[in-house]
């Protein structure tokens, strides 16, 4: 056989290689960048969430000061939140904030039983679920990129590629694991 | 369904006359052309055979919350959701490409099943999509189908010993028989492969769901839902009884390697070691 053809196939199969493992470890920083979009998604939608509840709550049980304050300021510190440590900080605090908040209305059984109440919950506990579910997205997508970064082929391409570990969304909630999530089935 | 029509075409055009190997391109290309086309367009065919009702947010808010939910977790693109006419608890995916999947319920799931269940079986159907289980059943039924029409042109070339009608004896005897029985047995031997395959991949749907929502025992609760309901779905078709969640076609007549699921007892045994194991485990 013709040499130049041999020389050529592998030159061929190199740069194919090298342009497959480059590409994966761009497309796993992508990926981990529209995780990170996804979360800020839903907690926003559970920050726009949070005005309404508060109203709603304060026509059964205006004298909850502190309660509200701490929902309050949790969520203004949220909103302000930038990078992936900020954002998980503020979001464990505002789900504890949160779960003060609907621990009180347990104990207002006319608020429990009023309907705009009963949405509000229902909805709060779908964008909670939602929520969980994107920092699980965005971790699983971390944890690929970590792995490839340290593992071999990938430890070559991470320079080339300008990619490097990302940091994992660690809610630091010192309550329970559950989050405010009470299902009506 | 695309080899049938393959042998219809094949043998009709044996019978009017033409003997010649290049038959079976044109042959394996209509096969081919029947099994792509219904993979390409598997999403409105598998609808219009269903009857299926593609729905929206407010028909079923928590339907589609909960799709909403797998898909975040997973990174896959929303499906079409249907629903289906049936009080046999069902649900099935279909779909060229995430793009394009639908899954679809029945009315019986819906009714009989809570929201941890539902969204087990909504995991294991997002699961198949995102796997891309209906292109490994094409190929899968392509290479059945040309397995099947290879054996059966082998008899022909062995029998008639490339078309020659030579009096002074085909061939040895013993090869002949032996060229029929493997040419009867190719297409079964086919069929136990693509049931092998269905199988696998349900396990496999079954493990990617699990990944999906970190939580077994949704999907574990349905399929125990679904072994004590003995409701079978209406639509018995063979063409898309892989499809279902939970095979359709009679269980207790069809051997265990035609089936096309792993049985529903060892999948609610294999859920259960990871609820003990796995990482919901508390």
């Amino acid at each position: 056989m013709n040499v130049t053809f041999i020389v050529v196939g592998i030159v061929v199969l190199l740069a194919t290689f090298f342009i497959v493992q480059y590409n994966k470890l761009v497309r796993l920083n992508v990926a981990v960048d529209e995780g990170f979009a996804q979360i800020e998604v839903q907690l926003q939608r559970r920050a726009d969430l949070i005005p309404n509840l508060i109203e709603t709550v304060k026509g059964y049980a205006s004298h909850e000061k502190e309660t509200f304050e701490k929902v309050v300021q949790a969520r203004a510190q949220a909103t302000a939140a930038q990078g992936v440590a900020a954002v998980a900080e503020a979001d464990g605090m505002l789900t504890q904030a949160l779960r003060g908040l609907l621990a009180v209305a347990e104990a207002y059984p006319d608020l429990k039983a009023s309907a705009n109440f009963l949405s509000l919950q229902e909805e709060l506990s779908g964008t909670e679920n939602k929520v969980g579910f994107a920092r699980q997205y965005y971790n699983d997508n971390v944890r690929k990129l970590n792995e490839i970064i340290v593992s071999i082929p990938g430890k070559f391409f991470a320079g080339p590629a300008n990619v490097a570990a990302r940091e994992f969304y660690a809610v630091n909630d010192p309550g329970k694991r559950d989050v405010p999530n009470v299902s009506f089935n | 369904m695309g080899s049938l029509t393959a042998f219809v075409m094949y043998a009709f055009a044996l019978y009017a006359g033409y003997t010649s190997i290049g038959i079976i391109p044109i042959v394996v290309g209509i096969s081919l052309f029947g099994v792509w086309g219904s993979y390409y367009s598997s999403d409105k065919i598998v609808l219009a055979m269903t009857g299926a009702k593609v729905i929206d947010h407010e028909t079923a808010p928590q339907l589609f919350n909960l799709v909403h939910e797998i898909t975040i977790a997973s990174g896959l693109p929303m499906p079409k959701v249907a629903i289906v006419q049936d009080e046999a608890p069902n649900a099935f995916a279909t779909g060229r490409d995430p793009q394009h999947a639908v899954i679809a319920f029945t009315t019986g799931i819906l009714e009989v099943m809570d929201r941890e269940q539902l969204q087990g079986v909504s995991a294991h159907e997002l699961a198949h999509v995102a796997n891309r289980d209906t292109l490994v059943s094409a190929v899968a039924a392509t290479t059945a189908g040309a397995i099947a029409l290879l054996s059966d042109f082998l008899i022909r070339m062995t029998y008639f010993g490339g078309g020659r009608r030579d009096s002074n004896g085909g061939g040895n005897p013993l090869v002949l028989v032996a060229a029929l029985v493997a040419a009867i047995l190719a297409p079964i031997a086919a069929v136990l492969l693509k049931a092998a395959i269905s199988r696998k991949r349900e396990a496999l749907a079954d493990a990617t769901a699990v990944a999906f929502t970190r939580n077994p025992t949704g999907l574990r609760r349905a399929l125990e839902t679904l072994a004590s309901d003995s409701t079978v779905v209406h639509q018995k078709s063979n063409a898309v009884a892989h499809l279902w969640i939970e095979s359709p076609l009679d269980n207790k007549m069809t051997s265990k390697l035609f089936a096309t699921h792993p049985a529903i007892e060892d999948r609610i045994a294999n859920l259960r070691a990871l609820e003990k194991t796995g990482p919901s485990a508390n």
